[in-house]
């Protein structure tokens, strides 16, 4: 059985469907659950309100490519400690922009979420086959060498002389060529986002999907959902168009764990009896540092994010290699006029590496605001988590400098704009930070409608269904309880695997 | 009589000061009005001046026009804000002078070197909301320099060409916003996946950015 893909472009009334299963979001999560219970069989409809896009309609321009393929623009920001935090509006959902980073969460960070959770099925050796069964199909494997490129060969130069533990990223890619263009969309097509990987393997399954329908309600009877409802959007300009309804025996929220939080509240506050809904609001908030060395890095071409050091996870961070389109980095590179641009003259030279933090005692919260479905994000930096994030900026420094950086330009007010020697970079140690010196970004965001065994203390269970309702489930990363230590989408796509068996188990 | 007549002594003040004196913007611009787009140039022009290792400046490598085209992309949410950043920047000298004679001028009215002074009063103040202002102001910038082939070609950041493989999946979708009767691709032309080679600084510069 084959299904169908509708795009804007062909919707030209209202219109209203019956199926099984209406998975809302297209994103790593509903893409996971629309294509298993497709290949169970399953009637499904998938809807997504942005885009699919082809290799002709990324923007190479870095700014313009955010405007087009994320929400507000990719200039959403939280109030309390301002951060900026972008989710994607595109067929696949974050993972079209994202750096096809796939690692699986440490088996003591899953332990620790089964302890304060309440949970009795999330130990690694519970998700291990789920793991298995999302890395097999989408190929994950490790960033080969030969795609590296000097800037990612750096990092784990500097980890051997320091002893620290590294590995070449997994990824969920196949033939990188090293564009360094993950986040404005792989041209090569090795990146196996969703629109490339689960949702086709959906529609030769069965599953019909629609692009370009924005979801504004459940329908619901009682304690139960029967359905969803919206309206077509046209894409980029957001114009809402014709109506339509979707009935379903089951309904999956997908829609990321900024939107499915502000459409249960839309939706008169359903299956928030626990008053969890758009709570416990995480990120992973990340620093960035740059180090300039003699010799030329060519830093735009290698693996956007290639190497990893999972050797501070237990002490609340990660390190990483990064690349962003140029414009967007060069932002923080201090000076104004001639001075600025010789320190622009350093990027050849140059390398990105980042530390992202687990930050478990910073939360926040997610509202609807008074129109549309764009969220209100409030959410505070605790100060202990700052010093983490302060300590994984000082390891950047130190790995710079053992892996011969001249310089370190670490973009923090209050240091001085350019490191020029390890000790130079003591100063990160002793200096009082406060959480407005940084300039923080948050990308992984989680734990909105979170798992608990105990409804009082969350919003769904361990299989993903919402404790006040039968019928509704929840796959996106505002079902996990709290941060994966790690990069999100992998520990996602294996929990919404297991939540697509239970519901095709009981269908 | 006298409050009457101050008060319209102030909404001509206000009236020159905000709207009047703006040079028209280059044909094309649509999103932003005359007064944002010559804060936008002159602030690109302070930020990246002629000459130095990248010799483009803000005025060559059409940074206004580039903003212009990224605030026109934006929500209208968005764009209210950065019409706020904009009148922020232009008429905080009232509130930061800046240094030297007439210092409280607009910021497009100033001359360069106080415009320099001014620009970097933001970015190293202690206030942080005023740091982020020009942060946010910086950024609309430096990604509008950053689309500048020119730019990119001074620090060998030119996206290479890349020949993108047709798979099964472009026989599903059309570009966005077009209708499916215009894929061109039929089953005979699926390549499967492409080339693994890696890319490097000897490959082929992007046609748009040669
Ligand atoms: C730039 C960037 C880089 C990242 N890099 C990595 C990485 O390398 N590795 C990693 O593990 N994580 C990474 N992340 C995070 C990762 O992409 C997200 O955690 C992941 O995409 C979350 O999946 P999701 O299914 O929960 O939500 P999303 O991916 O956000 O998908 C939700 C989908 O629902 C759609 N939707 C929302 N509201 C509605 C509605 N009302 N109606 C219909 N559809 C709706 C959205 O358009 C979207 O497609 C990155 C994120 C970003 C932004
Ligand atoms: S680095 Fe380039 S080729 Fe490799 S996965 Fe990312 S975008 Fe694709």
């Amino acid at each position: 059985m084959s299904g169908s893909v509708r795009v804007f472009a062909q919707y030209d009334r209202d219109f209203d469907e019956v199926c099984d299963v209406v998975v809302v979001g297209s994103g790593p999560g509903g893409a996971v659950v629309a294509r298993e219970l497709a290949a169970a069989g399953k009637d499904v409809v998938l809807l997504e309100e942005g885009p699919p896009f082809t290799p002709d309609d990324f923007e190479l321009d870095g700014s313009l490519s955010m405007a087009r393929t994320m929400r507000e623009g990719g200039l959403r920001t939280t109030r309390g400690t301002s951060m900026t935090t972008m989710q994607a509006n595109a067929l696949g959902g974050g993972s079209l922009v994202n750096s096809a980073i796939c690692v699986r969460a440490p088996e003591f960070t899953l332990d620790g979420w089964c302890d304060e959770f309440e949970l009795t099925h999330s130990t690694r050796a519970d998700l291990d086959p789920h793991y298995q069964a999302v890395e097999d199909f989408l190929g994950i494997g490790p960033t080969p060498d030969a795609v590296q490129g000097p800037r990612n060969l750096l990092f784990r130069d500097a980890c051997d002389a320091l002893g620290y533990s590294s590995e070449p990223m997994p990824r969920n890619v196949v033939g990188c060529r090293g564009s360094g263009e993950c986040f404005t969309g792989c041209r090569t097509r090795a990146k196996k986002s969703m629109d490339i990987s689960y949702v086709p393997a959906a529609v030769a399954d069965g599953a019909r999907v629609y692009t370009s329908v924005q979801v504004q309600r459940l329908l619901t009877r009682g304690s139960r959902v029967w359905g969803v409802a919206g309206q077509v959007v046209r894409p980029f300009t957001g114009e809402l168009l014709h109506r339509f309804r979707i009935q379903a025996r089951i309904v999956v929220l997908a829609a990321g764990c900024m939107a499915t939080p502000v459409l249960l509240q839309r939706s008169d506050d359903f299956a928030n009896g626990s008053g969890q809904v758009g709570e416990n609001l995480q990120f992973h908030p990340g620093v960035a540092a740059m180090g300039v060395f003699a010799e030329e890095t060519h830093p735009q071409f290698g693996a956007t994010q290639g190497y990893q050091s999972l050797e501070f996870v237990r002490d609340g961070y990660k390190l990483e290699t990064l690349w962003a389109p140029p414009g967007v980095f060069a932002v923080r590179l201090p000076g104004l006029g001639l001075e600025l641009k010789k320190n622009l003259a350093m990027i050849p030279n140059a390398a990105i590496w980042d530390a992202i933090a687990t930050c478990n005692r910073s939360k926040g919260r997610v509202r609807a605001r008074r129109r549309g479905l764009d969220p209100a994000l409030t959410w505070r930096l605790d100060p202990k988590d700052l010093t983490v994030l302060v300590e994984g900026l000082w390891r950047l420094a130190e790995m710079f400098f053992a892996a011969r950086a001249t310089r370190v330009l670490p973009g923090v007010h209050g240091l001085p704009e350019e490191l020029c020697s390890l000790d130079d970079a003591r100063r990160i140690q002793t200096r009082e930070f406060r959480e407005t010196d940084f300039t923080l970004a948050g990308n992984h965001v989680f734990s909105t409608t979170r798992m608990h065994g105990d409804g009082r203390f969350g919003v769904v269970d361990e299989d993903g269904r919402c404790h006040e309702t039968d019928n509704l489930y929840i796959a996106d990363t505002g079902v996990l309880p709290r941060s994966p230590s790690v990069n999100p989408m992998l520990t996602l796509m294996a929990i919404a695997h297991r939540t697509s068996q239970h519901i095709a188990a009981r269908l | 009589m006298l409050l009457w007549l101050a008060l319209l002594a102030l909404i001509a003040i206000g009236f020159r000061r905000f709207l009047v004196g703006y040079p028209a913007p280059p044909v094309g611009v649509t999103a932003l009005a005359a007064r944002e787009y010559e804060t936008a140039r002159a602030a690109a022009e302070v930020i990246y001046p002629k000459g130095g290792p990248i010799d483009a400046s803000g005025d060559t490598a059409h940074v206004a026009m580039h903003s212009d085209r990224f605030v026109g992309a934006q929500t209208r949410s968005n764009r209210i804000l950065m019409a706020l950043l904009f009148i922020a920047v232009e008429h905080a000298t009232l509130v930061f002078p800046a240094r030297g004679p007439r210092g409280w001028r607009r910021f497009s009215s100033l001359s360069p070197d106080q415009q320099l002074a001014y620009l970097q009063g933001w970015q190293q103040s202690e206030l942080a909301p005023r740091r982020l202002v020009f942060m946010s102001l910086r950024a609309i910038l430096t990604m509008g320099y950053f689309a500048d082939a020119e730019v990119l070609g001074a620090l060998g950041l030119r996206p290479r060409e890349i020949l993108s493989p047709v798979l099964e999946v472009d026989l599903l979708w059309p570009a966005v916003g077009q209708h499916p009767e215009t894929i061109r691709f039929t089953r005979a032309d699926v390549t499967g996946p492409g080339t693994s080679t890696p890319l490097g600084p000897s490959g082929s510069v992007h046609r748009d950015y040669r």
